[in-house]
C-alpha cells in the first residue's frame, strides 16, 4: 500500500552539475518497493510548482527506512528538490506502480538503460543479484556524461558494458548495437529489461518482437497524480484478446509494461 | 462543534467534497485514504457510454495552475453501477454522479440510470466541461440549452440535481437563475477556464485537444468572485469550487456564500489535503469562538452590500 507523507531529506550527494542522489526518510517504500515502482514528490510545501513530480526509485535500505532517487536538476520540480537543504522536507507518495515481472530462475535478464532512465534498472539488478539471478546492463548515452552512474553499477557486481553515440565513453554507436551481438552469442533464455528514451525502448521492443522475446519497459509520460484519477499520463496499450489499443495509466498500470503490447508513437 | 451541512436535502458530514475528475470514482484511493472523512464525493464524468478521452498530451503545468483537456474517458454509467456503486457502498460518505451527454436525451438517460441505482446521493450535471467537442460547455454557454437540459434531467429523477456551471460566459448569474427556474436544488460553482498554452519551439498548443480547462491556485479569486454572484443570484444553495488548498481557500467561499466546497487539483498535489483543511477549518472555529461552520456562511462584509446571509431569498440583484 502507499503511504502519503511529508518526509525528511537525510542524504544528498551530487554527482557533477545537474544529477543528484537524494535519499529520504519514507519507510513504507523503503520496506515494500519492487525495482520499476517510483514515488510521486514535490520539495517543501510552496504552491509552486504545482504538481509533484514522478521518479523512479533507484534504491531502499529496508533497516534503515529510507529511499535513494537519481534526480536531474532540469525543471523547477526538480531544481527544488535537489535545492534542498539535508534535514529540508518534501511531501512524497509511494511507492507507487506496478514494478518489473522479474525473470524466471535461469533467465538471463538484459537490461537496457538510456542515459537518464538507469535508476529502476539498477534496483532491478541489485535485486536480481541478491537472489542470485544472472543479470547484465547495457548503458547508453549520447556522451560520457550521460552514464552518471556508471562506476555504481559496475561496483555492484553487475556485468556493465558502456555505449555512447559519440564514441566519448565505451563502445560507440546506440545502445542497441551491442545488445543485438549479445543475443546473437547467447544461446539460454533471456529477458529484456528497458527504460530510456521513447525511441529506445521502442528499438528494443522491435528487437525483442523479432525474435519473440519478452521485453518490459518502464514508460515516462508527465504524471499528474500517481493515482491514476487525473488521467493525464495515459499511454495507448494493446490488451490481449481485443483488436483495438486503449488508454491505460502509466502510473497505476504501468509504468512497467509488456513491450508488445505498447503502441508507439 | 458542528461541520455538517446541508445541500439539496443531502446532509454532508463536512462541507468538503473531492471534486469531479480529480478523485476518479473514489475508489482509487481505498488503503490510502479514509474515505469517510470526506463530505462527498463527486465521481468523474460519465456518459452512457465508456469513451477514450483526448489525445496526449493532457497535462500541462502553468503558473501556479493546471491546464487539462482529459476529454472526460470514462467507463460509462452502466460499468459505474455495476463495478463501483458496490465498493463504495461500505463508506461513509455522499457520492454523487457527474452526468454528462452529447445530447439533451442522454444527460437525461444517464439520470434515469442514477436513479434505479443504491448509493448515489445526488446528481451533478456537467454543462461545463471545455474539453469535448459536443456537450459539456456547449450547453452551459447558453441559458436556454442550460434550462433544457437542467429540466430534462429534473423530469428524469428524484434524486437531487447540481449543474456545475461554466466560468467562461459574461454573466455567471444569468446562468445560475436559468438552472434555478428549471428546478436545480443546488449549483457547482465553477469548472475550468477555457485556456491555451502554446510551445514555442514547435508553435503547437503543448496539449493534444488544442485548448484545455485552467484549475488550481491561479483561478480562486475568479472562483471566488463567480460563486459570490451566483449565490447572490438564486434560493438555492452553491457549491464553491476552484483553486481550495487550504482551509482559509475553502472559507473564502464559504464566507461569500458558499454552502460547501470542492476541492479538485489539490487532490493530485497532495491526496491528503482534505484531512488537512478540515483540520484547518476546526481551528477557525474555535479561534473564532464559533460552534457550526454554518455560522460563516454568507458572512461576507461587503462594502456598499448586504451580507449574503442576511440578503439570501429577500434581496435580488438586477440583471
Amino acid at each position: 500500500m502507499p503511504a502519503n507523507r511529508v518526509v525528511p531529506l537525510v542524504g544528498r550527494e551530487a554527482l557533477g552539475a545537474a544529477h543528484f542522489l537524494l535519499t529520504f526518510l519514507h519507510p513504507e517504500t523503503a520496506r515494500e518497493a519492487r525495482p520499476g515502482q517510483f514515488v510521486m514528490i514535490k520539495a517543501g510545501l510552496s504552491a509552486e510548482p504545482p504538481l509533484r513530480r514522478p521518479f523512479s526509485i533507484l534504491s531502499v535500505d529496508a533497516a534503515r527506512d529510507t529511499v535513494t532517487l537519481f534526480v536531474k536538476a532540469i525543471g523547477p520540480g526538480s531544481r527544488a528538490l535537489c535545492a534542498m537543504p539535508p534535514g529540508g522536507e518534501a511531501q512524497c507518495l509511494g511507492p507507487l506502480g506496478r514494478p518489473f515481472t522479474p525473470p524466471p530462475a535461469g533467465t538471463e535478464a538484459l537490461l537496457v538503460a538510456g542515459g537518464y532512465g538507469v535508476a529502476p534498472l539498477l534496483f532491478l539488478g541489485d535485486d536480481l543479484r541478491r537472489a542470485d539471478g544472472r543479470a547484465r546492463l547495457f548503458y547508453g548515452g549520447r556522451t560520457a556524461a550521460d552514464l552518471v552512474l556508471l562506476d555504481r553499477a559496475g561496483g555492484r557486481g553487475l556485468a556493465v558494458l558502456a555505449v555512447t553515440e559519440d564514441g566519448s565513453l565505451g563502445e560507440r554507436g546506440r545502445v542497441t548495437a551491442p545488445l543485438e551481438a549479445h543475443l546473437d552469442a547467447t544461446r539460454g533464455p533471456v529477458r529484456l529489461y528497458a527504460c530510456g528514451p521513447d525511441a529506445m525502448m521502442h528499438a528494443v521492443a522491435r528487437l525483442a518482437a523479432a525474435r519473440s522475446l519478452e521485453a518490459e519497459v518502464s514508460l515516462d509520460p508527465w504524471m499528474g497524480c500517481g493515482m491514476g484519477t487525473c488521467l493525464g499520463c495515459v499511454v495507448r496499450v494493446h490488451t490481449p484478446g481485443e483488436e483495438r489499443w486503449r488508454y491505460r495509466c502509466a502510473c497505476t498500470d504501468g509504468p512497467v509494461f509488456d513491450a508488445a503490447r505498447v503502441v508507439w508513437p | 462543534m458542528n461541520l455538517a451541512v446541508e445541500i439539496a436535502g443531502i446532509r454532508l458530514k463536512n462541507p468538503l467534497l473531492a471534486a469531479s475528475g480529480t478523485f476518479g470514482y473514489g475508489v482509487e484511493y481505498e488503503g490510502l485514504l479514509d474515505l469517510s472523512l470526506l463530505g462527498g464525493i463527486v465521481s468523474k464524468g460519465l456518459y452512457m457510454e465508456p469513451r477514450d478521452g483526448a489525445p496526449t498530451p493532457r497535462i500541462v503545468e502553468t503558473p501556479s495552475g493546471l491546464l487539462n483537456a482529459i476529454g472526460l474517458q470514462g467507463v460509462g454509467i452502466r460499468a459505474f453501477v455495476r463495478d463501483v456503486l458496490p465498493r463504495m457502498a461500505k463508506h461513509d460518505t455522499a457520492l454523487l454522479v457527474n452526468v454528462c451527454g452529447e445530447t439533451v436525451d442522454e444527460y437525461a438517460e444517464v439520470a434515469r440510470v442514477c436513479d434505479g441505482a443504491p448509493g448515489i446521493a445526488g446528481l451533478e450535471v456537467n454543462i461545463s466541461c471545455p474539453n469535448v467537442e459536443k456537450g459539456g460547455m456547449a450547453f452551459g454557454g447558453d441559458p436556454r440549452l442550460t434550462h433544457e437540459v437542467v429540466a430534462a434531467v429534473r423530469k428524469a429523477t428524484r434524486l437531487p440535481v447540481v449543474p456545475k456551471l461554466s466560468p467562461n460566459v459574461g454573466d455567471i448569474t444569468v446562468f445560475a437563475r436559468a438552472a434555478e427556474e428549471a428546478g436545480a436544488d443546488a449549483l457547482s460553482c465553477i469548472n475550468t477556464l477555457l485556456g491555451l498554452a502554446v510551445d514555442t519551439e514547435t508553435r503547437r498548443p503543448r496539449l493534444g485537444f488544442g485548448t484545455g480547462g485552467l484549475s488550481g491556485p491561479a483561478i480562486r479569486p475568479v472562483a471566488v468572485r463567480m460563486a459570490w454572484q451566483a449565490a447572490r443570484a438564486v434560493r438555492i444553495p452553491v457549491i464553491g469550487i476552484g483553486g481550495i488548498a487550504s482551509a482559509a481557500d475553502a472559507l473564502e467561499f464559504l464566507i461569500a456564500g458558499c454552502r460547501a466546497v470542492q476541492i479538485g487539483t489539490a487532490n493530485f498535489v497532495d491526496p491528503g489535503v482534505h484531512e488537512r483543511v478540515l483540520a484547518g477549518l476546526r481551528e477557525y472555529l474555535e479561534r473564532h469562538g464559533l460552534d457550526d461552520v454554518n455560522s460563516v456562511v454568507g458572512t461576507l462584509e461587503y462594502p456598499g452590500l448586504p451580507r449574503p446571509c442576511d440578503a439570501a431569498g429577500t434581496e435580488k440583484p438586477g440583471g
